[in-house]
């Protein structure tokens, strides 16, 4: 049995790692809300820039149409983006990223075809090094987390187009987890090359838009924008999932540590009050004796 | 009152102008182009340039844009542009400071924004 002092130490040492958890759940809850805002204020112009793709996408040409759209016609060489975060304790949030994307590269790989992987975020990347280190294309850190900025967001957009147009890869398909709200992450897969077109919406396809300058022109210089304006979206939905994430993990971590410290508390007095029975006990039986 | 048309000027970061409008001047790649109410729907690519607001004649708002995509339909402009500072607001010392810090592709769009102050 343990004895009075471990046991204080033991409840002490619970009490301050339940004072971080719960310093860290505010910083992560404060983080939250000004990730969501810009989640949320990120939302228009990913939203329009879709619509207008969509519009374009149902008029082009199949088969002049540019290959960022419409694929290069071979789907041996996929390319996965995975978006996971910098940082641990985090609940789930890393596991679920890690978890999918080796079942993606697993049917990817079992259907025979080659698969690259670009990971965005330290976590993901340290946990499937291991297995598909000989994969990695890059390894991006710092890029997303509390300041995503579109700059980098473009920056990606433009290695990812780039490796496209090079054929290094066919196909591009991005993994990261969607903020649904501050208890729920989800985790998704866009496919970024070709570009995957939503329906245009009835009435908008079928209106007769002037192009300038011309449609195909239009469309080559937009499908890049499209690219980056989806990955900065994902890094946004994805930086504020992460704080969601640990804002829950840490939620839970806390109220964890309160009830450890409460059954700690408890066996900490039965074991005082055992001992002190027992002192008693020998004085009584040594006056007895006397 | 006279018609209007609804502009939205619509940056990754956040709507940054929405409102109804007579007129809108926006630079297209192919030269600068008005919007007025019941315009054609138009599909423009815009480079870097001022988006002009007029309102009875006058010229009310200036945003630079760092290129973009104009939609236009009958009764709204929606401008999608990846930076835009509106010129209204803008201070050229904050605007210097800033863009010693950020790089190249922003650095240049933030000088032609304090040229044109």
């Amino acid at each position: 049995m343990a004895s009075l002092k471990d046991l204080k130490t033991r409840i002490n040492s619970v009490k301050s790692t339940q004072k971080i958890t719960a310093a860290m759940k505010m910083v992560a809850a404060a983080k939250l809300r000004r990730a969501q805002e810009a989640a949320e204020a990120g939302r228009p112009y990913a939203d329009r820039m879709r619509g207008v793709i969509a519009n374009l996408a149902a008029k082009a040409d199949p088969s002049s149409a540019p290959a960022l759209l419409v694929g290069n016609g071979k789907s041996a060489n996929h390319l996965l983006v995975v978006i996971s975060a910098d940082r641990g304790l985090c609940g789930g949030f890393n596991g679920s990223i890690t978890r999918q994307t080796r079942t993606e590269v697993a049917r990817l790989q079992g259907e025979g075809k080659t698969v690259k992987l670009l990971m965005v975020g330290r976590k993901s990347a340290d946990a499937l090094r291991r297995e598909f280190g000989d994969s990695y294309i890059a390894n991006l850190e710092g890029i997303q987390g509390t300041a995503v900025s579109f700059s980098d967001a473009a920056d990606l957009g433009e290695t990812v187009r780039s490796g496209f147009e090079n054929g290094d890869f066919d196909v591009c398909t991005m993994i990261y987890n969607k903020f649904v709200n501050a208890i729920t992450q989800e985790v998704k897969l866009t496919q970024l090359i070709p570009a995957e077109v939503g329906d245009a919406g009835g009435d908008d396809a079928g209106s007769n838009y002037d192009y300038e300058p011309e449609e195909d022109e239009l469309l080559a210089s937009l499908l890049p924008r499209i690219i980056s304006t989806q990955i900065y979206s994902a890094l946004l939905e994805s930086s504020a999932a992460e704080l969601a994430a640990r804002m829950t993990a840490m939620d839970n971590a806390t109220r964890n540590a309160g009830d450890m410290i409460d059954r700690l508390t408890l066996v900490f007095n039965r074991t005082r009050q055992a001992a002190i029975t027992n002192e008693l006990i020998e004085i009584i039986s040594g006056a007895e004796a006397l | 009152m006279a018609e209007t048309t609804q502009l939205e000027l619509v940056t990754p970061a956040r709507i940054m102008a929405q409102k109804s409008v007579q007129m809108v001047v926006a630079p297209g790649v192919e030269g600068l182009f008005g919007v007025l109410p019941r315009h054609a729907p138009l599909l423009a690519d815009l480079t870097r340039g001022i988006v002009e607001v007029h309102e009875d004649g006058k010229v009310t708002d200036r945003f630079m844009i760092d290129g973009g995509l104009a939609d236009v339909s009958g009764e709204s402009v929606t401008i999608l542009a990846e930076r835009a500072i509106d010129l209204g607001s803008a201070d050229a010392a904050a605007l210097k400071e800033k863009a010693a810090n950020v790089n190249e592709a922003e650095a240049a769009f933030l000088n032609a924004v304090i040229e044109s102050l």
